[in-house]
């Protein structure tokens, strides 16, 4: 059980974690004369759920930025999977293994359900220009693509609507597809950018169980939430960021976490 | 006034050279554009560099085969000229730099004097003897009454519209394709798609090159009809035209830029036969009966 391994980690700000696949150090960023982000050691345990959580304006989504190459830190580093992927690119960052999602939800919205999944799958031959008008060079690989695709949106609930455009769905449904979509991309760790904002309860309960079985598959999950019900019912460790800087962070059930 | 022959013209200049010349232009910028999303206001360019480049080399003593290579890798060249510095940024910028770099090479080319490269505003004419050469068609009339075509107006129509079965062929393989799936992505939202690993920046420079470069046929195809390349063929305007047939035809869709090309062209000439007679059958008060100058004369 990935959760009991957070035991091995101490609740102090900038705790050693065993097995850390997402090492910060350093970072931060500045807009004019406001340190927006200000994290001095941060470390992500490997398939573990990590909650994300604190004030507006506190810097967690300038912090997804910086570590998914969005946008450049000032000065800093972070570490990847035990490569150094500060300054890439941001596709050459979801390329490593690393899969971001946006707080205000980035379907396709001309495009349809099952061309968002398939969109998302890694190392298609058929991406490349000199392949692309030779389908048969492509054409077994798509087949593959489309079952995978179809298999994941009936395990969200989603295949009834393959064929509809994205944006005949509702908000909530946007986000489930946002999430399968980034399975389709073959993560190792899933950056989750307030993915229960706008979306009713009854389909809350659904998106945290699809978040659980990330983590169940050995998937790394960190996520920023407001809703403090999601927070305390999904994840095993949570950091509190404030004024761009983590102020604290703990086990969930140790919470309140103990005090700098 | 014969308003047969108002249509027959009409319908002549919808299905002859230009007609297909502007259905290239449009495929080119419906990738760009329908597919990529890309606001490229300086599409123009492309057929000035695909028609000089064939121009200026068979004008300095290259084979015509040359000529038309030399076009191509212009356009490639003014693609990335375009896009290496202004793809990573927000859209407008395409849409500026390539409004004022199509003008500025415009203004390269026109500031030439009679013997320089380009010809200055002189231009370059009798540059695509080897391709009238190469006609198969026997001399004589193809065609009905005011529907006909001469031996040379046909030729230089068969290879256009072959270059555009060729070009929608090509398109349609591309962007029923992945990579055409990547190309839409970008155009929904390149942040999505870049979140999910795609080099947004090298597909749109591969899809500006493409479109580039089949938008330089269209140039040379308008160039060796006329046996005439001149500057000012080549105003920002032209893009403008390229974008209401795109439009008229349907942005994103296979065979729009064809469509918007004829029937472009058909009410373009329509309305000016169609005016010329009204005029001088005296039926709009006021106005001259002198002949007006065609929008199309040089």
């Amino acid at each position: 059980m990935p959760a009991d391994a957070v035991f091995a980690a101490e609740a102090v700000t900038g705790s050693r974690k065993p097995d850390a696949i997402l090492v910060v150090n350093g970072m931060h960023r500045s807009f004019g004369g406001l340190a927006a982000v200000d994290v001095g050691h941060l470390e992500v345990q490997r398939g573990v759920i990590t909650a994300l959580i604190g004030p507006n304006g506190a810097g967690k989504t300038t912090l997804f930025n910086l570590l998914t190459g969005f946008d450049r830190p000032d000065g800093g580093s972070s570490t990847f999977d035990g490569r150094p992927v500060t300054g890439l690119p941001p596709h050459r960052i979801a390329r490593a293994g690393m899969i971001r999602t946006f707080q205000l939800t980035k379907a396709l919205a001309k495009m349809s359900v099952l061309d968002n999944m398939m969109l998302a799958a890694p190392h298609q031959r058929g991406e490349r220009i000199v392949y692309a008008p030779l389908r048969s060079a492509w054409r077994h690989q798509e087949r593959d693509v489309e079952e995978r695709a179809g298999s994941l949106l009936e395990k969200f609930g989603l295949a009834d609507l393959r064929d509809d455009y994205a944006a005949t769905l509702s908000g909530g449904q946007r986000k489930l597809l946002e999430m399968a979509r980034v399975l389709m991309a073959e993560p190792k760790m899933v950056l989750l950018d307030e993915p229960m904002a706008g979306v009713n309860p009854a389909l809350v309960e659904s998106l945290l169980h699809h978040v659980r079985e990330l983590r169940d598959e050995g998937l790394t999950v960190l996520f920023v939430e407001h809703d403090m019900d999601v927070v305390m019912g999904i994840s095993d460790w949570v950091v509190c960021m404030g004024e761009g800087r983590v102020i604290s962070e703990g086990r969930r059930r140790s919470w309140p976490p103990t005090k700098r | 006034m014969d308003i047969v022959i108002v249509v027959a013209d009409a319908v002549r200049a919808s299905v002859g050279p230009l007609g297909a010349a502007y259905a290239l232009t449009a495929i080119g910028l419906n990738l760009h554009y329908g597919y990529t999303g890309l606001l490229n206001f300086g599409h123009v360019a492309f057929l000035m560099v695909g028609a000089y480049g064939t121009a200026v080399t068979v004008d300095q003593g290259g084979p015509f085969w040359l000529g038309i290579l030399v076009g191509v890798i212009a356009a490639i060249l003014l693609g990335l000229l375009f896009g290496l510095p202004t793809l990573r940024l927000r859209v407008d910028y395409l849409a500026i730099v390539t409004i004022a770099g199509g003008e500025v090479l415009r203004t390269v080319i026109r500031s030439g004097d009679k013997d320089s490269l380009t010809g200055g505003v002189f231009g370059i004419t009798q540059f695509a003897t080897t391709f009238f050469g190469a006609n198969p068609f026997p001399e004589g009339e193809y065609g009905w009454g005011r529907l006909a075509f001469t031996e040379r107006q046909l030729w230089v129509a068969v290879v256009a519209w072959s270059l555009v079965a060729l070009a929608t062929i090509l398109l349609v393989l591309l962007v029923r394709s992945p990579w055409g799936r990547v190309l839409r992505s970008i155009r929904e939202d390149e942040d999505a798609a870049r979140s999910l690993g795609k080099n947004v920046f090298a597909y749109k420079l591969q899809s500006l090159v493409t479109g580039g470069v089949i938008a330089a046929f269209a140039g040379m195809i308008i160039a060796i009809e006329r046996q005439s390349v001149h500057p000012d063929t080549y105003l920002p305007a032209g893009t403008f035209l390229a974008y209401a047939v795109l439009i008229l035809g349907g942005t994103a869709s296979r065979l729009g830029p064809v469509l918007g090309a004829v029937v472009y062209w058909f009410l373009f000439e329509f309305t000016d036969g169609f005016l010329r007679g009204a005029i001088s059958a005296g039926w709009i008060p006021g106005a001259s009966s002198r002949r007006p100058t065609s929008a199309r004369s040089e």
